[in-house]
């Protein structure tokens, strides 16, 4: 795994795939994301680390625009996110411990309904594509209610991947997997790893800091750490976690 | 990728609501079975005091508390799909207008009701108009029928994105819904009755006629123009 993360560092381009400046987000009078800034490369795995309420899922809604920052600005391959909202959704994809699927929709009418909507040219045969990547194409007829647990993962990675996005957003994407769908999950991620960047919310240190090339800790909103993994040593970083995770929430 | 038209986008969300209703049937059986009880419970209640009561002057009022009612039903399920496992999320990740989002549900939900209402109309008729003289002019009330489920289903899909989040999200969309649907309500129950009952056509009829259809105007534009805001807050 460290091999293939040094592979991906040199992949990684001048451009920043992601540029947050002054990020913040406001709830009433609670600041869940409190001035953040930081520039992610492109080919770049982000994990992003941190207690409950360190305000993690509220930056990756940001980041997937399904949530506007109350100030700053955040560019995503170099467009503003806050002025074309569409164009950087033509490059983004997110894969949630929420499946995104019509659970009483068959797999191909959910990946034939996502197809359809983003205008992917020959959209059968990308489903086809996807569903054969993801080994469900046995189960295409069948309603995703019927799925197990890891199936409809495998399937809302086919979902999110579908278009081709650029840059990928996993929200907590192991939760409720069990070791072998955990695998599973794992080996398809790195299939569609390359040339893409990736930023990861987990509360699994370990699988989070092998997977990736930066790591950001966060707490109260506020980032506590940001670094590249090379100049990280993983048991300092897992102290620095440990301390992160007492300080708790605000 | 070819961006497709916002036509496109707008029959490809109607046609996975059909698609899944389709298959479920589970707004249509509900609705159309409350209808079905209320109907029932309406011949119960008026069984004793029909020699006192001209029913054909409350058939307006009868008829449109029955589809008011059976709409909420419907509505607050529309949306209770969208929300599991964060659907709704994942149609806001595409690149689309999100006032296609609201067109396509309030189209759909249009349908639904519109279903609902030819099984029930039928029923209607046969349970309380048919041991009565109804005017002439009865099959007329189709019209405010049309008018005001069109108004029913462009604020009722607003109102039920608003409080799909909330912890009392049925009685919150009641307390929402009945208020603002209220001018609706008012002008189709006075249009349907003049027409079962008899009476000015060219006055009431149509004057409750326009009221409807300003209200549709004014109310499903108000959505179509609010709903980017509501779902993105």
């Amino acid at each position: 795994m460290a091999e293939q993360c040094d592979k991906d560092l040199a992949k990684v381009s001048d451009a920043d795939a992601i540029v947050l400046d002054n990020v913040s987000k406001v709830f009433g009078d609670r600041h869940a994301v409190d001035g953040l800034s930081l520039a992610l490369p492109q080919g770049a795995f982000l994990s992003i680390f941190g207690p409950n309420g360190a305000g993690k899922t509220t930056l990756l809604r940001m980041l997937a625009t399904l949530s506007r920052p109350t100030e700053g600005t955040i560019s995503v391959l170099g467009i503003d996110l806050k002025e074309h909202p569409d164009e950087v959704r033509e490059h983004i994809g997110l894969i949630s411990h929420n499946s995104m699927l019509y659970a009483d929709l068959s797999a191909e009418q959910n990946l034939m309904l996502t197809a359809r909507l983003y205008g992917i040219a020959d959209p059968r045969e990308r489903v086809d594509q996807m569903l054969d990547a993801v080994e469900l194409s046995h189960r295409r007829l069948d309603v995703v209610r019927t799925f197990s647990r890891g199936m409809t993962q495998r399937l809302s990675i086919a979902r999110a991947m579908l278009h081709d996005p650029e840059v990928v957003f996993l929200d907590e994407p192991y939760s409720g997997l069990d070791p072998h769908a955990v695998e599973i999950f794992d080996q398809l991620i790195d299939q569609v790893r390359q040339n893409r960047t990736f930023v990861m919310v987990s509360h699994d240190l370990s699988k989070g800091f092998a997977a990736c090339t930066h790591a950001l800790v966060m707490a109260r909103g506020r980032k506590v750490a940001f670094e590249g993994k090379d100049n990280i040593d993983f048991e300092a970083f897992a102290s620095l976690y440990r301390d992160t995770v007492g300080m708790g929430v605000a | 990728m070819n961006k497709p038209s916002t036509f496109q986008q707008y029959v490809t969300l109607l046609r996975k609501d059909l698609q899944r209703e389709f298959r479920t049937k589970d707004m249509l059986s509900s609705m159309g079975i409350y209808a079905l009880l209320v109907l029932v419970v309406y011949g119960a209640a008026l069984s004793q005091t029909a020699r006192q009561f001209d029913v054909l002057q409350m058939s307006g009022g009868l008829l449109w508390a029955l589809i008011v009612f059976t709409s909420l039903l419907g509505l607050n399920r529309s949306f209770s799909h969208e929300k599991e496992n964060g659907c709704l999320e994942g149609i806001m990740l595409v690149p689309l207008d999100r006032s296609v989002v609201f067109l396509a549900k309030a189209t759909s939900n249009l349908l639904f009701l519109l279903v609902v209402e030819v099984v029930v109309l039928p029923l209607f008729y046969f349970f309380f108009l048919t041991t009565t003289q109804p005017a002439s002019t009865w099959p007329m009330l189709l019209l405010p029928l049309l008018v005001g489920t069109i108004g029913i289903a462009g604020i009722g899909t607003l109102l039920s994105t608003i409080t799909v989040n909330t912890r009392g999200k049925d009685v919150l969309l009641a307390v929402l819904f009945i208020p603002l649907v209220y001018p609706l309500l008012y002008a189709c129950v006075s249009a349907t009755t003049v027409v079962v009952a008899g009476g000015d056509i060219e006055g009431v009829y149509l004057n409750a006629l326009l009221l409807a259809a300003g209200y549709d105007v004014i109310m499903v534009l108000l959505s179509w123009v609010l709903y980017d805001f509501v779902v993105s807050a």
